[in-house]
């Protein structure tokens, strides 16, 4: 029974749940785009050049998206009580913590992939192809950050009395810093702005901190997904 | 009925804790002195600011030091969290408590100091500004450690929930600052600088007197708060027994 | 398929001395008991009086406050993955996922556990449990007995050397509870069981050993052979407050 083939198995499970009741992926999609169109009212009047503010509505976007997700991906754990089912197993809590992560981070990406060539169209003027890699390297660091994160407060928040609001409050201060590096590196993008010194920070700084939170995490989780 | 007469013996015994107040007073003794010879000194020893700050820059003094403070008993949480988390004792759960609330105080007088300091140099009460920003998501970060308190019943789980918060809080604050720097210049007054032996003597002594004062100041209301902590939970515990000898 | 190392002196399930708090509330307030390998244990007492809490200390579900339990040799604090691995649980609730058909929660199970025969294995207790025409179906969809059969498919799919149950007979259809008692049977001689139950007769029946609990304490403890009205009586003269039977 290698922690590899438990990974998968969580995976799996958690993969086709969503992928049957679709719960996660619609309604974090239909919020994504609701959000563009808002922002669009909000902010762009004619002739107004939104893209030193595109990184900050993407980014600001996909983390409360991210916040929905991540509420649900213990609720049906606890709400079934299956949370002792899979506490039952003999399986490394590490092991779970990487497999939600890894569940959380694809659903995130699968609302991005749809969600980003729109707000391409909506909101960026610049054809951005050239620097496509880069804005690719932006996404992943950033949601593994906020995926590891909040999946750690996820599970601290699933046993509170009031989860769903507990989990904003302890996780948008914490992923501060992570919002103000994607931020300033996905406009970067945008804007055309890529000499690499600048935004090669960024990125180092982008990795420094998810690897933080995955050690911080790896050292913690035992405790927080606890008795 | 020996049992409950154990008990009332062991509420008896509890008065002793109101004892262990009195080792805080004597800090605060110290600290009062050291921070009155540190007032002394930075209006009559340490010189005006020789740039455009002139007097205003006198707040230094205070606003650096409380900044330490806070960073102090923050850390003091950090370090009961790891402590807890090994021992499962809730002694260290009290302290990590009351090292986040002290904490919190003290980050608030920074943005209180702060903004004074802003206003006289700048003219405006708030800029976003490195440091005090790094206070302010700070302050709202730890914040959340008291919701999450507030949130959870079961006492050793609330306990183990708040000691993970705790550390990966303070794993965050120094990366938060480091982040804030990607935002365009700051405005903060650069007066002791790394690598220039920047400050003048007298300056730098009457700071280390006051960060001195405001180090013991710490030390006495931690003391103090957490005797408070432990008496409270005295309190609950016996009126748990009372109500079980009730019935 | 027993450990080499695992002499038949030891027993399978050791508790001495367990205490457990939440907060301040003392559920466990010493609770010492030993049960040999192959037995079967029936706990009683009102509600309240800690028999979940034993049960959840002995799955690894709680941390023992302080004490030692041993199950199948390996303490559950020290060394809880091989304790893990010897226990399945039949609780209150099934630990199913309503969203996943009966067949993708106990492949799930099987690929937790590392069940190297899955396919066969969850064939035969569909089988067993008489859910086959049902494999393909979403447990949503499922009476609650058809749950508590898949439950039991779940709890006995990586072959636990003890059992668990939690008022295992509870909601259950009259046909679930002759599967239940059929199967019970079948892996009684080879197993050991601890059960809570508010059943008497029930419980009574199966066991080797009977347990009263109550306010945290072991209140009786027994070897079985005693008639249902004899227990009662017992059981009135160790429980003071109301009586839950």
């Amino acid at each position: 029974m290698s922690a590899a083939a438990q990974f998968s198995a969580i995976l799996r499970k958690d993969l086709t749940r969503e992928l049957r009741t679709r719960e996660v992926l619609v309604s974090v999609f239909l919020f994504v785009m609701l959000s563009l169109v808002i922002f669009h009212y909000a902010f762009a009047s004619e002739g107004n050049d939104l893209t030193f503010f595109t990184g900050g509505m993407l980014w600001v976007t996909f983390l409360f998206g991210a916040l929905l997700g991540l509420n649900r991906s213990f609720a049906q754990e606890k709400d079934e009580g299956c949370l002792d089912g899979l506490l039952l197993c003999p399986v490394d809590r590490v092991t779970i913590f990487l497999a939600k992560t890894a569940a959380n981070l694809l659903l995130l990406l699968a609302i991005q992939v749809v969600a980003v060539p729109v707000f391409t169209l909506f909101f960026v003027e610049r054809s951005y192809l050239g620097d496509l890699p880069l804005l690719v390297l932006v996404v992943l660091l950033a949601d593994l950050g906020i995926c590891a994160l909040g999946t750690l407060l996820a599970t601290i928040s699933m046993n509170s009395r009031a989860r769903d609001l507990l989990l904003p409050v302890l996780f948008l201060p914490l992923i501060v810093p992570l919002l103000i590096a994607a931020t300033s590196a996905t406009t970067a993008v945008f804007a055309g702005d890529t000499g690499l010194g600048d935004l090669t920070v960024r990125l180092v700084f982008l990795a420094a901190f998810d690897a933080v939170f995955l050690v911080a995490a790896y050292g913690t989780y035992d405790f927080a997904i606890g008795e | 009925m020996e049992a409950s007469q154990a008990r009332l013996e062991s509420a008896a015994s509890s008065a002793a804790g109101g004892r262990r107040l009195l080792g805080a007073p004597a800090l605060f003794v110290y600290a009062g002195a050291a921070l009155a010879a540190g007032l002394l000194l930075a209006f009559w020893y340490a010189p005006i600011d020789a740039s455009s700050m002139g007097f205003s820059q006198k707040i230094f003094f205070y606003h650096v030091p409380i900044a330490w403070a806070a960073l102090v008993a923050f850390s003091v949480a950090f370090v009961a969290g790891i402590l807890y988390l090994r021992s499962s004792d809730l002694r260290y759960d009290r302290l990590g408590l009351v090292g986040v609330r002290l904490g919190l105080l003290f980050s608030l007088l920074v943005m209180g100091t702060g903004m004074i300091w802003g206003k006289a140099a700048w003219g405006a009460w708030w800029a976003w500004e490195p440091r005090l920003t790094t206070f302010l998501i700070a302050c709202l970060l730890y914040a959340g450690y008291f919701v999450l308190r507030s949130m959870v019943d079961e006492e050793a789980r609330r306990a183990t929930y708040a000691a993970v918060f705790a550390i990966i809080a303070f794993v965050d604050v120094p990366i938060t600052f480091f982040a804030t720097r990607f935002l365009p210049e700051g405005l903060h007054p650069v007066v002791l600088r790394a690598g220039d032996a920047g400050m003048e003597g007298s300056m730098l002594l009457s700071l280390l007197v006051s960060v001195l004062g405001m180090t013991l100041l710490l030390a006495g209301l931690i003391r103090l708060e957490y005797a408070a902590e432990r008496l409270r939970d005295e309190i609950a515990d016996l009126k748990d027994r009372l109500g079980e000898v009730g019935r | 398929m027993a450990d080499p190392d695992q002499g038949h002196s030891r027993p399978e399930i050791e508790v001495e001395g367990l205490r457990k708090t939440f907060g301040r509330r003392e559920v466990l307030r010493g609770v010492s008991f030993q049960l040999e390998r192959g037995g079967f244990l029936a706990v009683f007492g009102p509600n309240g009086a800690g028999k979940t809490t034993i049960l959840r200390v002995l799955a690894t579900l709680l941390s023992p406050g302080s004490g030692s339990v041993r199950v199948a040799g390996h303490d559950v604090r020290e060394d809880p993955m091989p304790v893990r691995r010897a226990v399945g649980l039949i609780s209150h609730s099934p630990l199913l996922y309503p969203d996943l058909t009966a067949y993708e929660n106990l492949r799930f199970y099987a690929d937790m556990y590392g069940v190297e025969d899955r396919e066969a294995r969850i064939d035969e207790l569909l089988d067993r449990l008489e859910l086959s025409h049902r494999r393909y179906d979403v447990v949503r969809a499922f009476s609650r007995g058809m749950r508590q059969r898949l439950a039991i498919a779940r709890a006995v799919l990586h072959r636990p050397k003890v059992l668990l149950l939690d008022e295992p007979h509870e909601g259950l259809d009259p046909r679930a509870v002759d599967i239940l008692d059929g199967l019970l049977a079948e892996i009684r001689a080879d197993h050991t069981f601890v059960m809570v139950t508010h059943h008497i007769g029930k419980g009574l029946e199966l066991a080797s050993r009977v347990m009263i609990v109550d306010a945290g304490r072991v209140a009786y403890e027994h070897a079985a052979g005693v008639d249902a009205a004899a227990f009662s009586a017992v059981y009135r003269e160790h429980v003071q407050e109301g009586s839950a039977l």
